[in-house]
């Protein structure tokens, strides 16, 4: 870039600046650094340097494009569409507008409760996160160079991320963007913008309706369809905004109704509304939504945003029960009975059956609980009974046309027949892998409503899940800054996402308690953390009694709803600037430098199935933080993959300024893959937490894990890779140490020096300042 | 052909061209130079008759002479059986080797010019299978999978009975033996 050209960039910035009044003049916490508001050129070398070495996998979903009315095109055996597109591009394109699905839709949900609460406490509502967390908002303070004080600053960081999604969206238009690589660095922007966008949501909701911060113990909260107490009136909140079913919380409070009315979710509303309130309670993740419709246990069922099913109102119907849309974004095609009075809506809903929408969330709120009071009593409720299932599946003829319509591949034709034949044990191990998405029912052609059949092997037990903390304390991160970046504690491992689990819940708690055990930090979050705690250990204890809930080795802790991600990702910012000092404002790629070399941070999405958790994840890519997906997400078309031995690993030694000559270790070895077996993703996990910084004693606890976790899950010998993590022989476990050493002698292994301060930064063209790590 | 699985349905123009003879499939292994037989996790959880999947992969593996990449954690239950693989990597990692024509393999001996897969979870196969049929057109690809898999080059029809499926293993390994 010329000289002139730069002048005017930096004014360009500078103008818009001062023009939004974003970075306000009299804030003095750190001086701005290099990338205030980044947009689209901004931070492109850093992405383009993550592609280097970390370069675009795509799985093509369909051989064709059908964007525009040019098409159907084929653009198999390198032929071009009729736009000029090739295949890699297309691929790259498809991505980038899932990400931008998923960052609308954190977007969103921030833009409505801000604006919600501004109207209710007005633009210089305070932000305060309690005693123990300074740091209120690591990634909007690290994007875009603002210290968030009020709900205000709030809105402003979310104009932010509405300005960059115009930019982005209209880059997927047919005749835009031609270069997979460029499209790969918008998804990465749009990745970072989304993680803006989940902090701010989760601030606004923890500050505007009091959510647990600045505590770690957080209660726990009672989880599955077996702790719901059918004999009360019962409202199932389903979505991601907890606007609504908050509001009815205060209504049932306000009439002392609270103990009367039963308050329950699936999905992150779910965890919100039990931050909200320690009697509401969670039903489960994503995947049992239309089980637990068809139960015919909610009275009323009241949908907000993101990932709820469309066909709710239908299936609500056929169980009697009365459905309240809350949503703009889902608003079901029915009327709009927002101005009309709260008893007349009432009436509507419980006398003429009527399903409606109610966009003001304290009317929502009302409604719901009043009509759920006049409806309990005259419902029948509860699960069909084993005799009566039975029946039901007799008439199955062994087609097995359900089973090959599972999308989970599951063999529900021949659990089924078992079931007729008084067999129960199949059917219930399928339904723990079933996400009750009725694909198998359709199929078949002796119309048996299989989902039904499976109310009678689904565990009625009560599990727990611990209520959503919030941010990670800035005192934890003084506490483990250190172990973390030396090494130490091997690693913070986070278990997040959706659950598209290909093998059940059991898979995720199983990881988890795996890397609790072995003193990783355990994060979870959204439907992740209800899976895990619809698991019992032989004592009778689910995961979320059995490990401590702080930040620490071996703590394993639930920060909340997707919003609250953000803190996990947040906490790996604070490592970097509480527990290293590195000036953060406005500093991403400084930052983000700093985690990839020195946080041995995995993310572990293994079902995610959104177009958000694509876009989180993606945000998690571009900050360093490699992300590991189960089988399902190759659907996402897109992985970030190295080649550990054919790659060049070569990187900047802060200290002296100067490129490595040696080989170094290829940490972390991918940015996003896909993991066939949960037994080779804990291994592979173990793997991707190794940072090149380690120290010597660091190093040699993350290979004792790896080589551990290698001998118990994929054979005897040591990981074919593992002399590419060693440095020098004070690296080896001492647990391993003479079958090690021999190895190394083996295959001629040469010891090489450890990069004093490992770096990226100045490997390519960027403003940011290495001074700043050092 | 449809796939037996309905998630695995082609969206699109090129697919495999089904291999209904097991002599024939037995003919284009043979004909490879540098074939590898990928083992994914299905042959340690699926039985054929009352005999585990992977017993008939390393059968077949040993009687066409084909080196192994075990995926997922299937080098376990090979150790059981006394057989190491020639390589372990996961499912992706290896088609990210495969795609570029310039990889040595994995007997270092130049990249592979056929790629046999068994037991990789359908829906990931087929995504793999994917990426090899755009982006790896110097070698071919074979889905030795009852369940049949439309991005393959060569295929399998959907075989909805074991004693089908035992015969077609049975027979290709019978017409592999002693060949490589
Ligand atoms: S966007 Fe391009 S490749 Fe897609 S249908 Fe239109 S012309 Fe064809
Ligand atoms: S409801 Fe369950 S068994 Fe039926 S198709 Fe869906 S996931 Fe498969
Ligand atoms: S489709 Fe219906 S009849 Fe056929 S196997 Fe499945 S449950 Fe039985």
């Amino acid at each position: 870039m010329s000289k002139k050209n730069k002048a005017e960039t930096l004014n360009i910035i500078t103008n818009q600046v001062d023009t939004l009044n974003i970075i306000k003049g009299e804030d003095t916490w750190e001086p701005v650094g290099p990338t205030p508001l980044p947009q689209l050129p901004d931070l492109r070398n850093w992405s383009m340097r993550l592609l280097k070495t970390y370069k675009p996998f795509y799985a093509p979903f369909c051989d064709l494009c059908c964007n525009c009315t040019y098409g159907k095109c084929d653009l198999t055996s390198g032929k071009k569409g009729a736009c000029g597109i090739d295949i890699a591009t297309h691929q790259a394109r498809w991505v980038l507008m899932q990400c931008c699905m998923g960052l609308a839709c954190h977007g969103a949900h921030g833009r409505h409760l801000i604006d919600h609460l501004i109207e209710k406490y007005g633009e210089d509502y305070k932000i305060d996160l309690g005693m123990q967390v300074d740091v209120e908002a690591p990634i909007i303070r690290t994007v875009m160079g603002l210290k968030p004080e009020t709900l205000g600053d709030l809105r402003t960081a979310v104009e932010y991320v509405e300005r960059g999604l115009i930019h982005l969206v209209s880059s997927t238009h047919t005749g835009q963007e031609g270069n997979n690589l460029d499209f790969e660095n918008k998804a990465l922007h749009a990745g970072m913008l989304d993680h803006v966008a989940l902090e701010l949501t989760d601030i606004a909701q923890i500050v505007g309706y009091g959510y647990p911060t600045s505590i770690a113990d957080t209660p726990l909260v009672e989880l599955g369809w077996g702790a719901i107490d059918k004999t009360k009136p019962v409202v199932l909140a389903i979505g991601h905004n907890a606007a609504s079913v908050n509001s009815m919380i205060d209504y049932l409070r306000d009439n002392d109704l609270e103990d009367k009315v039963e308050v329950c979710g699936i999905c992150c509303t779910a965890h919100d509304v039990a931050r909200y309130s320690d009697k509401a309670k969670i039903v489960g993740h994503l995947g049992k939504q239309l089980f637990f419709i068809r139960c015919g246990i909610a009275d009323v069922v009241m949908t907000d945003e993101q990932c709820v099913r469309p066909d709710v109102p239908e299936e609500a119907r056929k169980a009697g029960a009365a459905l309240i849309a809350t949503s703009d974004k889902i608003s079901y095609g029915l009327e709009d009975v927002t101005e009309k009075e709260i008893d007349e809506i009432v009436r509507l809903v419980s006398e003429e059956k009527r399903q409606v929408l109610i966009l003001n969330p304290e009317k929502a709120g009302a409604v719901a609980a009043k009509v759920a009071v006049v409806l309990a009593p005259n419902r029948k409720k509860g699960f069909i009974d084993t005799e009566a299932a039975i029946e039901l599946a007799k008439d199955c003829i062994a087609c097995d046309l359900c089973s090959q319509a599972c999308p989970n591949m599951l063999s529900i034709g021949k659990a089924i027949k078992q079931f007729a034949a008084n067999d129960i044990a199949m059917l219930s191990e399928t339904f723990k892998r079933c996400f009750t998405c009725g694909k198998c029912e359709q199929k078949c052609p002796q119309s048996i409503p299989i989902v039904k059949i499976m109310q009678a092997v689904a565990t009625k037990e009560r599990y727990n899940v611990r209520s959503g903390r919030g941010p990670i304390h800035d005192v934890e991160i003084r506490q483990v800054g250190s172990p973390i970046v030396l090494g130490t504690i091997p690693g913070i491992v986070a278990f997040v996402g959706c659950s598209n689990y290909p093998k059940g819940d059991e898979e995720v708690a199983d990881m988890m308690d795996e890397f609790a055990r072995r003193k990783y930090i355990v994060c979870a979050s959204g439907c992740a953390a209800m899976a895990a705690g619809m698991v019992k250990d032989k004592e009778g204890k689910t995961i979320w009694e059995k490990f401590p809930p702080g930040f620490e080795a071996g703590g394993v802790l639930n920060v909340g709803s997707c919003v609250a991600n953000s803190h996990i990702v947040g906490a790996a910012i604070k490592v970097a600037n509480i527990f290293a000092k590195l000036p953060g404002r406005a500093n991403y790629e400084c930052i983000a430098d700093y985690i990839i070399n020195r946080v041995g941070a995995c993310g572990v999405a293994w079902g995610a199935y959104s177009q958000k958790a694509l876009a989180i994840g993606t945000g998690c890519n571009r900050w360093g933080i490699p992300v590991v997906l189960g089988p399902h997400s190759a659907k996402y078309r897109r992985l970030y993959l190295s080649r550990k031995e054919e790659d060049d690993w070569n990187i900047m030694d802060g200290r002296t300024e100067k490129m490595t000559e040696e080989y170094v270790e290829p940490a972390p070895e991918h940015l996003a893959i896909v993991i066939e077996s949960k037994e080779r993703a804990m291994v592979s996990i173990a793997k991707y937490c190794i940072r090149r910084n380690d120290t010597p004693v660091g190093r040699q606890i993350k290979l004792n894990h790896y080589i551990a976790l290698h001998k118990k899950y994929i054979g005897e010998g040591l990981p074919d890779d593992l002399h590419l993590f060693i440095r020098k022989p004070t690296d080896v476990p001492m647990f391993f140490k003479r079958e090690v050493m021999e190895y190394l002698k083996e295959i001629d292994w040469k010891p090489r020096q450890q990069v004093g301060l490992p770096t990226l930064i100045n490997t390519y063209p960027t403003k940011a300042n290495i001074a700043d790590i050092k | 052909m449809k796939p037996y699985w309905d998630v695995n349905i082609l969206t699109g123009t090129k697919t495999a061209r089904i291999i209904e003879d097991p002599v024939q499939f037995a003919g284009l292994i043979k004909k490879a130079t540098r074939p590898l037989y990928i083992l994914g996790p299905d042959t340690v959880d699926r039985k054929i008759g009352d005999k585990l999947f992977l017993k008939y992969c390393l059968d077949l593996a040993k009687a066409g002479n084909l080196p192994i990449c075990a995926t997922a954690h299937v080098q376990k239950k090979m150790e059981e059986f006394g057989v190491q693989p020639n390589s372990s990597y996961d499912i992706i990692e290896i088609v990210n080797h495969l795609k570029d024509p310039e990889w040595q393999g994995v007997n270092k001996e130049g990249n592979h010019d056929l790629i046999v897969f068994s037991g990789v979870r359908c829906d990931l196969a087929e995504r793999g299978l994917a990426t090899l049929k755009h982006f790896a057109p110097h070698l071919k690809t074979m889905a030795l999978c009852r369940f049949s898999h439309p991005n393959a080059d060569f295929a399998l029809p959907v075989i909805r009975k074991d004693e089908k499926w035992q015969e077609y293993f049975a027979s290709l390994i019978a017409n592999l033996i002693g060949d490589r």
